[in-house]
């Protein structure tokens, strides 16, 4: 119950901090969140190293905009039909990976390969997607609030409580997940699936759950992230995002259900404290990459709560 | 008759680890299965829980053929065996290995309701955590509850096997050398636990390459040598059999 609190100073900080630099840091930190927490559902609790989480982001955010564009649809209907069609891309992607029992690396290497095969289908349709030029937004998503009716999302404050809303929901659902009989049936298959099998658990089916599930995530993170930056194109599925996924997991801790937020954190703040030109500054942020990952290998939330315990 | 196997043959290329077994058992029953090291005990029973496919014959379980069916369709069904290496999850504690085992249980009791057990304010282990508890005193595991499982000591992690597919509320319970490696005292605990298993209704079959500590514990024996079934009687009878005494000690010994 304590961790709740910490959600509270976090609603405070657009009444203490006018700075629109750190808030915009905080609104990236939230979605590339929502993104994390996803993604270690799948990767850090069910041990499936996937490498289409990056493409479930992007694809969502693509079918959020078109099924807005072309039906006419409001913004949560729009991302309704991304996670949508997100779901039914994962059912086909994970039937076919858990049905060969593909593990590993090899799980891995499949779902990077559906997701350049996304990122080259977004590339090559032209007609559909505008290709590697991208869209530029001219569709605001709006919300209904008490007392003031239907109100554009505009501005840092209203995207910074949005986007608040949306990682501490998406916390509170894969923690229910995760601290229930599903949550064990997960372990269950990251440490032994071998075992799991012959105690009755359906291998297959709770891994397709889990893939969904996290890729629901994705998709979620993906429509959020499109609208907030106005802007999609075919970097969404690089495999950059992909990788800036894992760093996620892998800087916050697998171990925690919301500890790829901080990671998330500490790779948007990054490029703005590191204060040189590009070049040097990737080299550092790579530099800084790496040694905390050797240095933390259970990630910033593991190595501070170990801390703890141990003091 | 719970479980019959039907002409049942296992070759891995060459090899013809089981060759045309046919026997079956009854409900109540502690059926052991003996043999040499190497007779194609282990391979029986994955055969039997469906970790390995028959090359031929046939598994009838309550009149129904399961042969082709997943390990854990077959678990489902109420067929649950333990490995002769423990097998475990390491990192969780002893409860929380036996919680994962309740899945069934769970799914038996709850249906679809487990979905609602998602929601807050309601969990699972209100449902499962008594039978959990009773099972690790059964086990005589409860002082070691919070304890990780990899922590245990072998015979410990022997006996959280057993609590773990106790947990599965099995109806034919396979335990592939239980009492390998375990200690005198350890032993006498693992066959007071099948005692008490057996009273509770539970059927068992136990293979094991010692004759002693399965001789006292089984009401009825199966030997098994190069694949093949070559005696099948109470225990007593089979240990006189020319060929059972063959198998184990030569041929100059029948």
């Amino acid at each position: 119950m304590k961790w709740l609190l910490l959600w509270i100073p976090l609603a405070l900080v657009p009444a203490a901090v006018s700075n629109n630099v750190v808030l915009t840091v905080l609104i990236f930190t939230f979605i590339l969140g929502i993104l994390g927490v996803s993604f270690n559902l799948i990767f850090g609790f069910t041990g499936q190293l996937s490498l289409f989480h990056a493409a479930a982001f992007g694809l969502s955010a693509y079918a959020t905009y078109l099924s807005m564009a072309h039906w006419g649809v409001s913004f949560w209907i729009g991302m309704a039909t991304g996670v949508v069609f997100v779901t039914l891309i994962s059912i086909v992607i994970g039937t076919i990976c858990f049905r060969f029992k593909l593990k590993e690396l090899y799980f891995a290497i499949v779902t990077l390969a559906f997701s350049e095969l996304a990122r080259l289908v977004i590339l090559n349709w032209t007609s559909f997607t505008n290709g590697s030029l991208g869209i530029n937004f001219t569709l605001t998503p709006t919300l209904w609030l008490p007392g003031r009716g239907v109100v554009p999302v505009a501005g840092t404050t209203m995207w910074y409580y949005l986007s608040l809303i949306a990682v501490a929901l998406a916390v509170a659902f894969y923690s229910r997940i995760l601290h229930s009989w599903m949550g064990r049936t997960f372990a269950a298959i990251r440490l032994n699936d071998a075992l799991a099998d012959t105690l009755g658990i359906n291998v297959f089916r709770y891994k397709l759950i889990c893939f969904i599930a996290g890729n629901a995530g994705a998709a979620v993170a993906g429509s959020l992230y499109a609208f907030y930056i106005s802007y999609i194109d075919p970097h969404y599925f690089s495999v950059d995002q992909s990788l800036a996924i894992i760093a996620m997991a892998l800087l916050g801790g697998r171990e925690y259900v919301a500890a790829p937020i901080v990671g998330a954190f500490v790779l948007t703040a990054l490029p703005h404290v590191i204060n040189v030109n590009a070049e040097v500054r990737i080299l550092i942020y790579g530099l800084i990459l790496i040694l905390s990952i050797l240095l933390m290998p259970r990630g910033i939330v593991g190595s501070l709560v170990r801390r703890r315990r141990a003091a | 008759m719970l479980l019959e196997v039907r002409n049942l043959t296992k070759r891995f290329g060459g090899l013809t680890a089981v060759s045309d077994m046919s026997f079956s058992l009854a409900q109540g029953d502690i059926v052991g299965v003996f043999g040499p090291n190497g007779s194609g005990k282990t391979t029986l029973l994955n055969l039997i829980s469906g970790v390995y496919l028959p090359t031929s014959g046939d598994l009838v379980w309550e009149g129904r053929r399961i042969n082709g069916s997943k390990p854990h369709e077959i678990a489902e069904a109420g067929i649950v065996k333990t490995f002769q290496n423990p097998q475990l999850f390491g990192e969780l504690s002893v409860f929380e290995n036996v919680a994962i085992a309740g899945h069934l249980s769970l799914k038996r009791s709850a249906g679809w309701r487990r979905l609602a057990t998602l929601l807050p304010r309601r969990s699972s282990d209100d449902e499962l955590a008594p039978q959990i508890d009773r099972i690790l005193r059964l086990c005589r595991l409860h002082e070691l509850r919070d304890e990780a499982a990899a922590s245990l000591s072998y015979g410990g992690e022997k006996m959280l096997g057993v609590a773990m597919a106790l947990m599965c509320k099995p109806k034919l319970l396979l335990l592939d050398e239980p009492g390998s490696g375990l200690g005198h005292d350890e032993i006498a605990n693992l066959d007071q636990v099948l005692r008490d298993l057996r009273d509770d209704g539970t059927t068992l079959c136990v293979i094991d390459h010692r004759v002693g500590f399965l001789g006292n514990l089984a009401d009825r024996a199966i030997v098994i040598h190069h694949g093949a079934k070559i005696a099948e009687g109470t225990p007593e009878q089979v240990l006189r059999e020319p060929a059972v005494i063959e198998a184990y000690l030569g041929r100059g010994y029948a």
